[in-house]
């Protein structure tokens, strides 16, 4: 009886903390090892960490270009869920795997922890010797050096844009949203959409459970950024964000969160006039529109800006390649990085439909034209931006700070505290860490 | 001794191991051992291979790993970087991490409302499908559903029932005059017992069956004496019923305090230590610590606290079993 108790309380103990470096060992020892280096006939087997490689649209063409101008190279993905591929992969790294040549690094604190965890290659002195002009990146590849250093180049570059449904406008006579918007006119134009009872109920706007939804807009001033010691610059947007949830302009978000409610059903659905969301989101309408999946009629327009800021302003998240520290075929590697990220991969990437990081007009061109974007030309200046901000900066402490964030804005908007007193914590929590 | 059911439900590890409490007892009793010889040691070494394969997979994912993990509390270690050596700073660190303290109440509270309410229900509703019913085989298959049902399907079909706005708990509430009808699992206030309530839904049907198995395993001339005695059914039950089920109610809530103080997948599924911190227990807080910052040495440490409070009270419960268990 005591032996089986120990036994028990040992397994969850066991479990907690040495899954690991078992899930680590495993997932490496079952790989086929076939990219031992350079085989016989020369050839190079690069393998790659990417997520839902069948739904990313781009992957498939610039790896099959890659390989048609590189015969002697093979790139093999391997391919993690999305929703615990930083999780996974980290695992996969920490069982000091050399197995993976190329990460694609899906957000900043997946970044900043890696490069805290030196799982990351220095890429400065490729990017000297191939003379790559950072430039290029309009800013981001800056925002990603760690004490000066760069560590990822940046392929595909997300921003916030206020989608919204032509026809709920058409229907209730109002005239669409514009390219240049301040965030208290998309509240009052929010609140005249707002129409119906019940289940048919069509809201103003629609906010994601996410905290980026309430929190992106306060930093777009230029002035606070998402981690620092003080929160108090959130308030406006957090009220503003209560009072559309309280009077119905908005979905509930406690409703949301335990419904798990996504917000592509919301939209395709006609529930929604006008959703912020990353344009990410134009390649999902698009699709659907084509599938036959969603039939409403959808325009895009600039993300809403602070006062006396210009319009274009908005936020921004970074997909970016990196090299396993690790890896026995870096040259190889970023002989594949320096191609994805540069012209020619921004070119087949925005034929895919993704907005790529190196954003000229031909690119923006590219993907305008594309078959199911709105054909107003609203719409597709939208697409231009003057300034982006990383959603997330670059800190070692993000992976810690997201977590208190989330937690704090859970409870704001479920009601459990009010604002002041929500961000006060929140203050005080971010504060405790970036001092420890 | 009837070890299974008509469900088909095997029992086969609930009585052995109340037995083997009785033997446990019976060797400290034995003061006098018999001395060592070259037969014994045969004996001994015949005895030992039996126990060599279980005691292998045991030492190979258990012990070892636990080792592992009480050095890694002394230590820093992000899985990748090189390991340093920390003394006793995790150990300090817990005194000032607000999330632990938070997650050690929230776990003490919720093995505080799951022990004892899940004890209640699970006899209340053996003793119930233990007479002669209609259909109580079907209402025994019934009871025990939940725990065989799929956890994940299962969190999802009661995070929709408990939803504030469009759950059917809330729809009723408001139908019949409540104007404002709790959060539930969206409240700091409520997400808690719903958690609790959903758990023991869960786990009734498995503690229900071990009570049934121990209520036909009392022997049914007490009972009879009992009646002739003059006893009513009331008295019958306190005084035949309880003290012969004590064996059962001490592994049952030895079991019990275990499972709930490692409490994981009700918080990850149901609300993810939400609102806020007011689900956070102390295994999700570790799983956060060890995989998503990646703090292996502090995690480590706070396994260890977990090892020392659960050991602490089942030392405290086998110490308390002398005096209210009865072996007959």
């Amino acid at each position: 009886m005591k032996m089986k108790m120990k036994k028990l309380v040992g397994m969850v103990l066991a479990f907690t903390v040495t899954a690991t470096s078992l899930i680590g060992c495993g997932s490496s020892g079952g790989d086929v090892k076939t990219q031992g280096g350079a085989d016989p006939s020369g050839k190079v087997t690069l393998k790659m960490a990417v997520w839902d490689k069948d739904k990313t649209a781009y992957l498939k063409p610039v790896v099959d270009e890659y390989k048609s101008k590189n015969p002697n190279v093979d790139i093999e993905l391997l391919d993690i869920s999305s929703a615990e591929y930083q999780d996974k992969l980290s695992v996969m790294l920490s069982g000091g795997s050399d197995d993976i040549d190329i990460i694609t690094v899906k957000d900043t604190p997946g970044y900043s922890s890696m490069v805290n965890k030196n799982q990351l290659e220095s890429l400065d002195s490729y990017i000297s010797k191939d003379g790559i002009k950072l430039e290029s990146y309009s800013g981001t590849a800056e925002q990603l050096k760690v004490k000066d250093k760069l560590y990822a180049l940046p392929f595909r570059s997300d921003f916030w844009l206020l989608y919204y449904n032509k026809d709920i406008f058409d229907k209730a006579k109002i005239a669409y949203p514009t390219n240049d918007m301040t965030w208290s006119q998309y509240e009052e134009l929010a609140k005249k959409l707002a129409s119906g009872d019940g289940a048919n109920r069509v809201y103003g706007t629609h906010d994601h459970t996410w905290r980026s939804t309430v929190q992106l807009p306060a930093v777009l001033d230029g002035k606070n950024t998402i981690i620092q010691k003080d929160y108090s610059f959130l308030k406006p947007y957090y009220e503003m964000a209560l009072r559309m949830q309280k009077d119905k302009v908005m979905m509930d978000y406690a409703s949301l969160k335990t419904g798990s409610i996504h917000y592509l059903g919301v939209f395709e659905n006609n529930q929604t006039a006008m959703l912020p969301m990353g344009s990410w989101f134009m390649g999902t309408l698009m699709a659907d529109k084509e599938k036959g999946t969603a039939k409403m009629n959808w325009g895009v327009v600039k993300y809403p800006h602070a006062d006396g800021i210009k319009p274009g302003t908005t936020i921004g998240t970074i997909t970016s390649l990196a090299i396993n520290s690790k890896s026995a075929k870096k040259d190889a590697a970023w002989n594949f990085i320096k191609f994805f990220s540069g012209e020619q991969g921004a070119s087949i990437t925005a034929k895919a439909g993704t907005i790529p990081a190196i954003k000229n007009d031909d690119v923006i061109k590219t993907i305008t034209a594309q078959k199911g974007f709105p054909t107003d030309e609203e719409s597709k200046k939208a697409l231009e931006t003057v300034k982006t901000y990383l959603e997330m900066p670059v800190n070692a402490k993000s992976a810690t700070i997201e977590v208190i964030l989330n937690e704090e804005h859970d409870l704001i908007m479920t009601g459990s505290v009010n604002v002041d007193a929500g961000l006060k914590e929140m203050s005080k929590r971010v504060s405790e860490e970036l001092e420890k | 001794m009837i070890l299974y059911i008509k469900g088909g439900i095997c029992l086969a590890q609930a009585k052995p191991i109340v037995m083997e409490i009785k033997a446990n007892m019976k060797i400290k009793e034995e003061k006098v051992r018999p001395k060592s010889s070259k037969k014994n040691l045969k004996k001994n070494l015949i005895a030992y291979s039996f126990i060599l394969p279980n005691f292998l997979g045991f030492a190979i994912f258990t012990l070892i790993p636990m080792i592992f993990a009480l050095a890694l509390s002394f230590l820093n270690w992000d899985g990748s970087n090189p390991i340093t050596f920390a003394g006793l700073d995790n150990f300090k660190h817990l005194f000032k991490d607000s999330t632990f303290k938070i997650a050690m109440f929230n776990t003490f509270y919720y093995a505080v409302g799951t022990v004892p309410l899940t004890l209640i229900a699970s006899l209340g509703i053996a003793i119930l499908l233990n007479k002669k019913i209609f259909a109580r085989n079907f209402f025994r298959t019934v009871f025990f559903f939940p725990y065989v049902a799929s956890l994940i399907a299962v969190a999802v079909v009661w995070n929709t029932i408990f939803n504030p706005t469009m759950g059917i708990v809330n729809s009723f509430l408001v139908s019949i005059g409540i104007a404002n009808p709790p959060g539930w699992t969206s409240s700091t206030v409520w997400a808690m017992p719903v958690i609790i309530f959903v758990s023991i839904w869960k786990n009734m049907g498995y503690y229900m069956v071990i009570y049934l198995a121990a209520l036909q395993g009392i022997p049914t001339d007490l009972y009879e004496a009992a009646s002739l005695d003059g006893a009513s059914a009331w008295q019958k039950f306190k005084n035949v019923t309880v003290p012969m089920l004590t064996p059962t109610t001490f592994f049952v809530s030895i079991m019990l305090t275990i499972s709930c103080f490692k409490v994981f997948d009700f918080v990850y599924l149901m609300t993810q230590g939400g609102p806020g911190r007011s689900t956070a227990v102390l295994v999700y807080h570790i799983y956060n610590t060890a995989f998503k910052e990646f703090a292996y040495g502090y995690s480590s440490a706070m396994s260890m606290v977990l090892f020392a409070i659960v050991l602490i009270i089942t030392i405290f419960q086998f110490r308390a079993e002398k005096k209210w268990v009865s072996y007959m």
